[in-house]
C-alpha cells in the first residue's frame, strides 16, 4: 500500500479508500530534535527537512494550503522541488461544498481513484469510537492525555485502521476526578508532554480542539464527505469557529481555555478575537522548538490552574 | 512564617512581627543567608525557584502579586510586574495574565544594556534622565536594535542623559502595548525603583499609577498573605 504523507486534516477514508495508507508528518516533530534552518514555523520547517532528506518516507504527498497554512503551502512546494510527487489540496473559505467536492474528486485521481470503497463506511465507524472515547473522557472515565494520544493519531488512523481499533481498545476506563476542566484550542502544542504536564498541574484537558475536527467528520462517499468536511472549522471563518467552539465548551462545562499558539503561525493574529468572544478565562501560550514543556509554559499553566481557583 | 521570593537575579524574604512589615533583599544566589536557622514548615516561596527552595508551600509570582499588592491598594484593576528577566501583567477584573519573557526589550534586562553601555549602575538612570533637556525619539522594539539606534542619536548630538530617557520612553512604550485599558495601576518589581522609567510610564498611560513603598518586596509579602 503507498504511504501517503499529509500535511494535515485530509480525508482519511479516501485515502484507504484509494488503496493508500496516510501518513501525518506532523507526528515525528514532537519527539524530534532537529534545528532546522530557514525557520518560521518549526512544525512546517521541519517536516521539510525530514521529507527532503527522506527521514520520512513516502511514495507522495499531500499538502494542505487552502483554508489552513501558507508556512504549509510554501514548504510544500520545497519538498516539491526536491522529486517528491506533491499534490495541495484546497478547503474551502465559504463551506462550498461543491468546490469540495471537485477538489476531492481531484484527489482521488492523484492517488489513482477509488478501488476499496467499503473503507468509508469502515473508517465511519472508527471515527465514531473515537467519538465515544472523546465522550468518556469528558465524564471522567478516561485519561485525559490517553485520550488525547488516540485523538491526535486519528489524523491518519495510526496509518492502519486496525492497529487504530486495538488502541482504543486498550484504553481502561477508569473514575477520573476532574478538578479545573479545561479546553485547549489552536493547533497542538509542540511539546510531547504537554497533556501529562497540565495534568500533574491539576488541569484536566477534555478537549482537544483539532483532534476534535479529526474524528468529528466522515461519509460514506465523497459526495458525503464533501458535505461534512466542508465544515473544518479551522479552513472557515473566525466566526463560524468561535460559534462551534461556544457549543462545545458548553457541552463540556470548560472552566478555561487555553489557547496554544505557535512561534510565526498565523492563528497567533486569532488571539484577541478569541480571548474578546469567549466568555471564560483565557490563557495564551506561544511554542516554539519541539521538546519538553519549558518551564516557562509550566509556570503560566500553574499560574492558570490558581487563576481557575479564584474565579 | 516568612515569604521567600526566589527570582532570576534577586530574593527577598518578609516577615510581618507584631503588625510591622521586616523585609530583606540578596542576590538570588546568596538566598539561602534569607532563611538561615529557619525552619523550612516555616517558608512560604514564590518566584522562579519557588519549586527548588525549601518550602511549606509555593505560589507562582502571579498570585503572590495579586495578594501583594492588595495589602496596600484593595481596589487595583491591573498590576505591572517589571522584573529583571521578564514582565507580567495581571489584569484582577478578568483574572487575566500575560508575561512577556520572550523578548528583552519589555524586560529589566533592556535597561540592564543600557546601564552596562554607560558603565552605569542600574539605579543611576533614573537621575541622570531628570537632567534631560530633551527626549530623541527611539523606535526600535527590539532590544538589540534600540541600543545601536541609541549610539546614533549619541552620535547625532544628543547627550547620554538625554538617550536615557529615549530608552525609557522606548521601554515604556513596550511595555503599555501589554497593559490593557484599566483606571487603576499598580507597578511592581525592582525595575520600577527606577523613577525615569515610571515617569516616561505615566506620560504613555496617563492613568492612576500605584507604586508601593518597596516595590521589590510585594511578591514575597504576597507569598506571605496568600498563606496566612
Ligand atoms: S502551526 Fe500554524 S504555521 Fe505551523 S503548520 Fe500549523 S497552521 Fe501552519
Amino acid at each position: 500500500m503507498s504511504k501517503i504523507g499529509i500535511t494535515a486534516l485530509v480525508p482519511p477514508e479516501l485515502i484507504f479508500a484509494c488503496d493508500c495508507s496516510p501518513l501525518d508528518v506532523n507526528n515525528f516533530i514532537p519527539e524530534s530534535r532537529k534545528y532546522p534552518r530557514n525557520k518560521l514555523c518549526a512544525w512546517t520547517a521541519i517536516w521539510k527537512e525530514m521529507l527532503i532528506q527522506k527521514e520520512i518516507r513516502i511514495e507522495s504527498l499531500i499538502v494542505v494550503a487552502g483554508g489552513d497554512c501558507h508556512n504549509a503551502l510554501v514548504d510544500g512546494q520545497k519538498v516539491a522541488m526536491s522529486g517528491t510527487r506533491t499534490h495541495f489540496f484546497f478547503y474551502p473559505f465559504d463551506g462550498d461544498a461543491e468546490y469540495l467536492e471537485s477538489q476531492l474528486w481531484r484527489l482521488s485521481d492523484f492517488l489513482g481513484d477509488i478501488k476499496n470503497p467499503d473503507k468509508f463506511k469502515e473508517i465511519t465507524n472508527l471515527k465514531k469510537l473515537g467519538q465515544d472515547m472523546d465522550k468518556k473522557r469528558y465524564n471522567g472515565k478516561i485519561n485525559p492525555g490517553e485520550a488525547f494520544r488516540i485523538l491526535i493519531s486519528s489524523s491518519d488512523l495510526q496509518s492502519d485502521p486496525d492497529k487504530f481499533r486495538k488502541a482504543i481498545s486498550s484504553i481502561r476506563e477508569n473514575n477520573i476526578e476532574l478538578n479545573s476542566r479545561v479546553a485547549l484550542i489552536g493547533v497542538p502544542p509542540i511539546y510531547h508532554d504537554f497533556h501529562d504536564v497540565a495534568q500533574s498541574l491539576d488541569l484536566a484537558i477534555v478537549f482537544d480542539e483539532l483532534p476534535y475536527e479529526f474524528i468529528r467528520h466522515g461519509g460514506n462517499n465523497i459526495r458525503e464527505i464533501a458535505r461534512d468536511y466542508c465544515n473544518y472549522t479551522f479552513a472557515r471563518p473566525l466566526e463560524f469557529r468561535i460559534n462551534f467552539l461556544q457549543k462545545e465548551l458548553e457541552k463540556r462545562n470548560i472552566d478555561g481555555v487555553i489557547h496554544y499558539t505557535q512561534f510565526a503561525c498565523h492563528h497567533m493574529l486569532e488571539d484577541e478575537v478569541i480571548r474578546k468572544e469567549l466568555d471564560y478565562p483565557v490563557l495564551t501560550i506561544q511554542g516554539d522548538l519541539p521538546g519538553k514543556t519549558p518551564e516557562q509554559i509550566k509556570l503560566r499553566l500553574e499560574a492558570f490552574r490558581e487563576a481557575l481557583l479564584r474565579s | 512564617m516568612i515569604g521567600l521570593d526566589v527570582g532570576s537575579t534577586s530574593a527577598k524574604r518578609v516577615t510581618i512581627e507584631k503588625g510591622e512589615l521586616k523585609y530583606n533583599i540578596t542576590s538570588s544566589q546568596n538566598w539561602r543567608d534569607l532563611v538561615d536557622g529557619i525552619d523550612c514548615d516555616e517558608i512560604i516561596s514564590t518566584g522562579y525557584f519557588r519549586n527548588s527552595v525549601p518550602h511549606r508551600a509555593s505560589v507562582t509570582e502571579i498570585t503572590a502579586a495579586i495578594h501583594g499588592v492588595r495589602h496596600y491598594f484593595p481596589d487595583i484593576d491591573v498590576i505591572v510586574d517589571i522584573g529583571g528577566q521578564d514582565t507580567k501583567v495581571i489584569d484582577i477584573r478578568k483574572n487575566n495574565f500575560m508575561i512577556n519573557d520572550k523578548c528583552s526589550a519589555g524586560t529589566g534586562a533592556f535597561l540592564e544594556f543600557v546601564a552596562n553601555y554607560f558603565r552605569l549602575e542600574l539605579v543611576e538612570l533614573g537621575r541622570l534622565h531628570m537632567n534631560a533637556k530633551r527626549i530623541p525619539d527611539i523606535n526600535n522594539t527590539c532590544g538589540v536594535f534600540a541600543i545601536s539606534e541609541m549610539i546614533s542619536q549619541l552620535v547625532a548630538g544628543y547627550s547620554k542623559e538625554e538617550v536615557i530617557a529615549g530608552m525609557h520612553h522606548a521601554f515604556a512604550r513596550r511595555i503599555s502595548f501589554m497593559i490593557p485599558d484599566a483606571e487603576k495601576i499598580a507597578l511592581i518589581g525592582g525595575t520600577v525603583k527606577n523613577e525615569g522609567m515610571v515617569m516616561a510610564l505615566k506620560d504613555l498611560l496617563r492613568k492612576e499609577i500605584f507604586i508601593p513603598p518597596e516595590p521589590q518586596i510585594i511578591n514575597a509579602l504576597g507569598a506571605l498573605k496568600y498563606y496566612s
